[in-house]
C-alpha cells in the first residue's frame, strides 16, 4: 500500500511540473501549443466505472497536457462502429477489444501493430509473456493487454442449498460433474451452470482443454473428437437431457444466466469470474453477505484458463503515437491496481503478483475473491489459438454440440461433424 | 389480364377522359413529385443499386481495412449460397414464416370489426390493442422471455387448466419443435394492433348506410362480414397482405433477439442470413451479404406479383 | 310493403333482444380474452418491476410473483440513478417529431398527383415507388452514412431523420386515401377557380385526416423504436442518441438482473405510452369527424 502511495505521490509531483510548464508555455506567445484530441472507445464500461475511467483520463491528460482525450463507451454495437467510423474516416485511436476480437481485426488488417509505437522490451518488462502473447498475431503485437479475468476463476456457492443437499466444495471439476444429479434432485436448484454454447464463441472448446485434451492435431488440423473428447461431451450430455441444466444454457450465456438465477436461490454455485460478486451484492445483499468464495475446481490439466481485454490503435488513426501512450498509460500496472481496487478484475502487468493489495484477508466476498485471483495474470490464456475465420468455425461447433445436446446426433457424430467442416474450412 | 377495372372502388385515375396529358398538370405533378423523387433517389435508389452491385462483387473485411473497393467475381457469391445449407435452411424458414399471413389479417379484420362499433369500452380496447405495436422489440423480447420460458407463466397457466402436466414443462425457445411458432406468436402479437388500426381506418370508408341497409334485410353478421365488409375493404387488405407478406418474409428482429436463430437454427430466416454475413465483426461478407438480400428480394418481389393478382382475380370473379 | 315487413318483427322483439344481448356478451367476452393476449405481459412486467428483489424471490414464483407482496420503487429509482434519462427523451422527441413532419408531408405531395393526375411517367414512378417495398435495404446504411457525412449531416437529428422520411408506404397510403375524395369535389373546386396547392390543403387533405393521423401514428411508433439506424447514423455523437438505442446500453448492463430490467422498461414504455395515448385520442377524433 505505502510503495503505491509513494508512487502516486511522485506522480502528482511530476504532473504539478508538467502542468506548470505547460501553463509557462501557454502563457508564452511563441510556442502555442497545438492540442492533439484522442479518440477512445471502452467497451461496457459505462456508466459503472466512469468516475474511475475520468479520474485517469484526466491524470493522462494533466501529465500530457498537448493531449486532449475524448472518451466514448460503446456496448452491442462496439465492432459495428469501429468499422463504420474506419469507412467514414474518423476512426478513433484508441480500442478496447478483447482477445477474439483483436485477433480478427488484425488478420484484416484494421490495426497497427503496437511494437512498432513502443519499444518490445517495453512491453515484454510490463506485462506477463502469456498476457503479451494473447495479443500477438503473426509475430507482431496488437495490443495493450488490458485487465483479465479467469474462466475458471474463482467457486462461489450458496451455503444453504449445498448443506441441503449434503455437498461440500467440489475440488475439481470430476468431483463438480459428480455432484450435478445430487444437488438438483435434493434441492431442486441447479447445481451449476456450464458454459455449453454462446453466441460469439466456442465455449465447449474451453473443457476439451481445462481436461487437457488438443483442439489441433501437430499439423494445426481440428482434431477435438477422439475418444476422450467423446466422452467428455457424452457425459455433459447426459446431464442436460436429464435435466440437470438449464435449458436456457444453450440460448443465454452462462455467465448472465448463472449470475440471474443465482441471485435467486435457483442455482447452487457459480465457477468463474469474481464480477459475479458485484452483481449479486446489487440484486440479494442477504445472499451476498453468505456466498462463500473458494479456490475453483480445475480439469484434469490442472490449470487456469482466462481472457482479458486489450488496447489496440486502429491503422486509421491519425494520431498513433499519442494513441499509445494513452493505451500505454491505462495499462500500466499502477492504473490496473488501481482498477482491480473498484471491481475484483485481473491486472495483466507482471508486476502485479507482487502487489500488497492481493496479499490481503478479508472476510467480505469481493475482497476474498479479489485476493484468490488478483494475482493470478499469468494464467490469462485462452486456451487455444482461435483459428482464421473463428466465425463460421465457431457457429458450426456450437450447432453440433447443440444437436448433441438435443439429442439429434450421437456426441461422435457431432464431433466428428464439426472436426471435418473446420478442417475443409479452416483459414489457418 | 384484359379485365376492367374493379367496381366498387375509384378508378385511379379520372374517369372523364381528357387530352392526352396537359402540360401544366404534368409539370405540377414533378412539383409535387420532386421532394419525395429527389429524397427516394439519395438515400433509397442510388444505395439500392450500389448494394444490388455489391452482391456480385468480392467485399469484405480484409479489403475494407486496405481501403480496397470492391472487386467483380460474377456470379461467385451465388454459388457459395446455393452451397450453403445454412443459407438453404434461412430461406425455407423465412417461406414458412407465410403462414403468419392469412392468420393475421383475418384476426387483424375481424378484431377491427369487432370494435369498429358504438358501444361502451370500444375505444378503450382498440387503445389496448395497439399497445404491444408501441413497445419496442427488445422491450417485447425481455417480457416474452419470461413468458416462454420453462417455469415461465404460458407452462404454468397450461399446467393449471392441466393441458401440459407440470412434469413436462419445456422452454418453448429452447424446443425446436415448438420455436418456431413461439417466435411467430411474437410477431402475431405486435402485429394485429398495427393491421387493426390500418382496417379501422378502411371501415370509415363503408357507408353506414349498405350496413344499415343489410341490417333490413336481416343478413347475419357473418354473412354481411363476407358480402359488404370484405369486398369493400378489398383494397386495404391487399395493402395490408403486401405490407405483411414482406414483413413475413424479411423477419429478423424477433429472431434476433429471442432466439439468435436456434435451437438447432429452426428459427434461423434468411434476413438473419444476410445480417450475420454483414455484421460478423472485421470477418464481414459485404458481397455474399447483399448477394443474400437480392434472393430475398426476387422471392419478395414474385410474391407481391402474385399477392396484386390474386385479388385482382377474385375481385373480378365475385363481380 | 313496410307493413308486411314490420308485423313480424314487433311478434319476434322479446326474442331478438335475447339474442342480440347474447351476441353483445359473446362480443366482449372475445374482446377480453383478446386484451389478456395484448396486455398480459406489460401488466406481469409492471408486477416484477414493484417486487421488491432484496427478499430474494424468483419471477417464476407464480402465482406469487403476478401479486407481489412486498412493493417497493426502488428498481425504478436504481436505473434512474444509473442513466440520465431526460436527455434521451429529448432526443427522441426531436427525432421522431422531425419524422413525423417530413412523412406527412412529403407522402401528401406525392400522393396528390399520383391519385389525381395524369402524366407521362406516373405508372412508372408508383411502380418504383411501391417497389422499394420489396427491395433490398440491409445495404443501404453504409451508402447512407457516406452520402450523410458528405452533407456534413452525420451525427445530426436531421441526418437520422432526412433518408427515412419519403418511404413507399406513406405514399401509398395517402394515394389511397385521396383515390377515395368524390373527384366531383374537385371539379367543383376547379370550375371556381381554387389553385391545385388550395385544393391540396383546403380539400384533399382535410378530408383525409384520418389518413394522416393513421399515417403519424405509424411514423410516431415506427421512430421511436427503431434502434439500428440511429444508433449508425450517431456513432460519433452519443450525446444525441434516442431512448431506444439508450435500451440496449440497459441492457447491457442489467443483463442479469430481470427486476431492474423490469424496472427499466416500463420507464421507457411511459414516454411512447403517453405519446400515444394523446395522439390516439386525436386519431380517434379525426376519425369520427370523418364518419359524419
Amino acid at each position: 500500500m505505502t510503495q503505491f502511495h509513494k508512487k502516486q505521490f511522485h506522480k502528482k509531483a511530476l504532473l504539478a511540473l508538467t502542468l506548470g510548464l505547460s501553463l509557462t508555455a501557454v502563457s508564452a506567445p511563441a510556442a502555442a501549443q497545438a492540442t492533439t484530441e484522442v479518440t477512445f472507445w471502452t467497451w461496457y464500461l459505462s456508466p459503472k466505472f466512469d468516475p474511475y475511467i475520468k479520474q485517469t483520463i484526466a491524470a493522462f491528460e494533466k501529465a500530457n497536457p498537448t493531449i486532449k482525450v475524448k472518451w466514448f463507451d460503446k456496448q452491442d454495437s462496439m465492432v459495428q462502429d469501429f468499422i463504420a467510423s474506419v469507412n467514414l474516416g474518423n476512426a478513433p485511436d484508441v480500442v478496447n477489444l478483447n482477445i477474439d476480437e483483436t485477433g480478427k481485426a488484425a488478420q484484416n488488417g484494421f490495426l497497427r501493430n503496437v511494437d512498432a509505437l513502443t519499444p518490445l522490451a517495453t512491453l515484454k518488462s510490463t506485462f506477463y509473456p502469456q498476457t503479451l502473447a494473447n495479443f500477438t498475431v503473426g509475430g507482431k503485437v496488437y495490443g495493450y493487454p488490458w485487465y483479465g479475468s479467469l474462466n475458471e476463476g474463482v467457486l462461489l456457492y450458496n451455503p444453504d442449498l449445498m448443506k441441503k443437499a449434503g455437498v461440500s466444495a467440489p475440488k475439481n471439476m470430476t468431483e463438480l460433474l459428480n455432484m450435478v444429479k445430487t444437488v438438483k434432485d435434493k434441492t431442486g436448484a441447479y447445481a451449476w451452470v456450464p458454459a455449453l454454447k454462446d453466441p460469439g464463441g466456442a465455449s465447449f472448446l474451453g473443457y476439451f482443454s481445462s481436461d487437457g485434451l488438443p483442439i489441433y492435431d501437430a499439423k494445426g488440423n481440428a482434431a477435438f473428437n477422439s475418444a476422450a473428447h467423446v466422452a467428455i461431451l457424452q457425459k455433459y450430455v447426459d446431464l442436460f437431457r436429464g435435466g440437470y441444466f438449464p435449458e436456457d444454457a444453450l440460448r443465454k450465456e452462462a455467465f448472465q444466466l448463472a449470475t440471474e438465477l443465482y441471485a435467486q436461490n435457483r442455482v447452487a454455485m457459480i465457477v468463474g469470474g469474481p464480477q459475479a460478486l458485484n452483481r449479486i451484492k446489487d440484486t440479494n445483499p442477504g445472499l451476498y453477505a453468505k456466498t462463500v468464495v473458494t479456490t475453483a475446481p480445475l480439469g484434469k490439466a490442472n490449470t487456469q484458463t482466462g481472457t482479458s481485454m486489450g488496447m489496440v490503435i486502429p491503422q486509421a488513426s491519425k494520431h498513433p503515437a499519442e494513441a499509445a501512450k494513452l493505451a500505454a498509460y491505462f495499462t500500466s500496472n499502477a492504473n490496473q491496481i488501481a482498477f482491480a481496487k473498484i471491481v475484483p478484475i485481473i491486472p495483466t502487468t507482471a508486476a502485479a503478483q507482487n502487489d500488497p493489495f492481493f496479499k490481503g484477508a478479508s472476510s467480505d466476498p469481493i475482497a476474498k475473491a479479489t485476493a484468490l485471483v488478483g494475482a493470478s495474470g499469468r494464467f490469462i490464456n485462452p486456451g487455444f489459438k482461435a483459428p482464421g475465420n473463428s466465425d463460421d468455425l465457431y457457429k458450426n461447433f456450437s450447432d453440433n454440440i447443440e444437436a448433441a445436446l438435443l439429442g439429434k446426433k450421437t456426441p461422435k457424430a457431432a464431433l466428428d461433424d464439426s472436426v471435418k467442416f473446420w478442417n475443409a474450412n479452416m483459414k489457418k | 389480364m384484359a379485365r376492367s377495372q374493379p367496381p366498387g372502388t375509384q378508378p385511379p385515375t379520372a374517369s372523364a377522359p381528357r387530352s392526352r396529358y396537359s402540360l401544366r398538370d404534368t409539370l405540377l405533378s414533378y412539383a409535387f413529385l420532386a421532394p419525395a423523387l429527389i429524397l427516394l433517389t439519395l438515400f433509397t435508389f442510388y444505395p439500392l443499386a450500389y448494394g444490388s452491385y455489391l452482391g456480385f462483387t468480392e467485399y469484405g473485411g480484409a479489403r475494407f481495412a486496405q481501403g480496397l473497393g470492391p472487386r467483380w467475381t460474377g456470379l461467385e457469391n451465388f454459388r457459395t449460397l446455393a452451397a450453403d445449407p445454412l443459407f438453404l435452411t434461412a430461406l425455407g424458414n423465412s417461406v414458412k414464416y407465410l403462414v403468419i399471413v392469412p392468420v393475421l389479417q383475418l384476426a387483424s379484420l375481424s378484431v377491427a370489426v369487432l370494435v369498429n362499433k358504438n358501444l361502451p369500452g370500444m375505444a378503450f380496447f382498440r387503445a389496448a390493442y395497439y399497445i404491444p405495436v408501441v413497445t419496442s422489440i427488445s422491450l417485447a423480447a425481455v417480457m416474452w422471455d419470461w413468458v416462454y420460458n420453462k417455469e415461465g407463466t404460458l407452462n404454468w397457466a397450461l399446467g393449471v387448466v392441466r393441458i401440459i402436466p407440470e412434469g413436462s414443462f419445456f422452454g418453448w425457445l429452447n424446443n425446436e419443435q415448438t420455436a418456431f411458432w413461439a417466435v411467430m406468436l411474437v410477431t402475431f402479437w405486435r402485429g394485429f394492433g398495427y393491421y387493426m388500426v390500418l382496417y379501422l381506418a378502411g371501415l370509415q370508408g363503408i357507408p353506414a348506410e349498405l350496413e344499415e341497409a343489410a341490417v333490413l334485410d336481416g343478413a347475419s353478421s357473418w354473412k354481411r362480414f363476407w358480402s359488404i365488409t370484405v369486398p369493400l375493404m378489398k383494397p386495404t387488405i391487399l395493402l395490408c397482405s403486401l405490407l405483411s407478406t414482406i414483413a413475413a418474409l424479411r423477419v429478423l428482429e424477433e429472431v434476433l433477439v429471442l432466439t439468435n436463430g436456434g435451437p438447432l437454427n429452426s428459427t434461423y430466416t434468411a434476413l438473419m442470413y444476410v445480417y450475420s454475413k454483414a455484421f460478423q465483426g472485421f470477418n464481414f461478407d459485404y458481397g455474399l451479404a447483399s448477394a443474400a438480400g437480392l434472393v430475398v428480394a426476387v422471392v419478395a418481389l414474385l410474391l407481391s406479383v402474385a399477392n396484386f393478382r390474386l385479388f385482382r382475380e377474385s375481385d373480378g370473379g365475385e363481380s | 310493403m313496410s307493413l308486411v315487413i314490420r308485423a313480424p318483427a314487433r311478434t319476434a322483439a322479446p326474442r331478438r333482444r335475447n339474442v342480440k344481448l347474447g351476441r353483445v356478451i359473446l362480443r366482449y367476452v372475445f374482446l377480453i380474452a383478446v386484451l389478456i393476449f395484448a396486455v398480459f405481459p406489460f401488466l406481469w412486467t409492471l408486477a416484477i418491476a414493484l417486487t421488491d428483489k432484496t427478499a430474494g424471490g424468483s419471477i417464476y414464483n407464480f402465482p406469487a410473483s403476478l401479486f407481489p407482496r412486498a412493493v417497493t420503487l426502488h428498481n425504478f429509482a436504481d436505473v434512474y440513478r444509473t442513466f440520465s434519462l431526460g436527455k434521451y427523451i429529448w432526443n427522441s422527441v426531436s427525432i421522431t417529431g422531425m419524422t413525423i413532419i417530413g412523412t406527412l408531408l412529403i407522402s401528401a405531395l406525392a400522393a396528390y398527383p399520383l391519385a389525381r393526375f395524369r402524366f407521362p411517367g406516373k405508372g412508372i414512378i408508383f411502380a418504383v415507388i411501391i417497389a422499394t417495398l420489396v427491395l433490398p435495404g440491409e445495404t443501404t446504411f453504409i451508402v447512407n452514412t457516406l452520402t450523410l457525412k458528405n452533407m456534413g449531416l452525420l451525427g445530426t437529428h436531421l441526418g437520422v431523420v432526412l433518408p427515412t422520411v419519403a418511404a413507399a408506404f406513406g405514399i401509398f397510403l395517402m394515394r389511397q386515401a385521396f383515390l377515395s375524395i368524390p373527384q366531383a369535389l374537385l371539379e367543383a373546386s376547379r370550375l371556381d377557380g381554387a389553385g391545385e396547392l388550395t385544393i391540396l390543403t383546403r380539400i384533399m387533405l382535410p378530408l383525409s385526416v384520418p389518413s394522416l393521423a393513421a399515417l403519424g401514428i405509424f411514423t410516431l411508433v415506427g421512430t421511436w423504436n427503431a434502434y439500428f439506424w440511429p444508433m449508425l447514423a450517431l456513432s460519433g455523437a452519443p450525446d444525441a442518441v434516442p431512448l431506444s438505442v439508450a435500451v440496449l446500453k440497459l441492457k447491457g448492463q442489467f443483463n442479469y438482473d430481470p427486476f431492474n430490467i423490469a424496472a427499466g422498461s416500463i420507464i421507457m414504455m411511459i414516454p411512447v405510452l403517453l405519446v400515444f395515448l394523446a395522439a390516439q385520442r386525436l386519431f380517434m377524433r379525426g376519425m369520427e369527424g370523418a364518419v359524419k
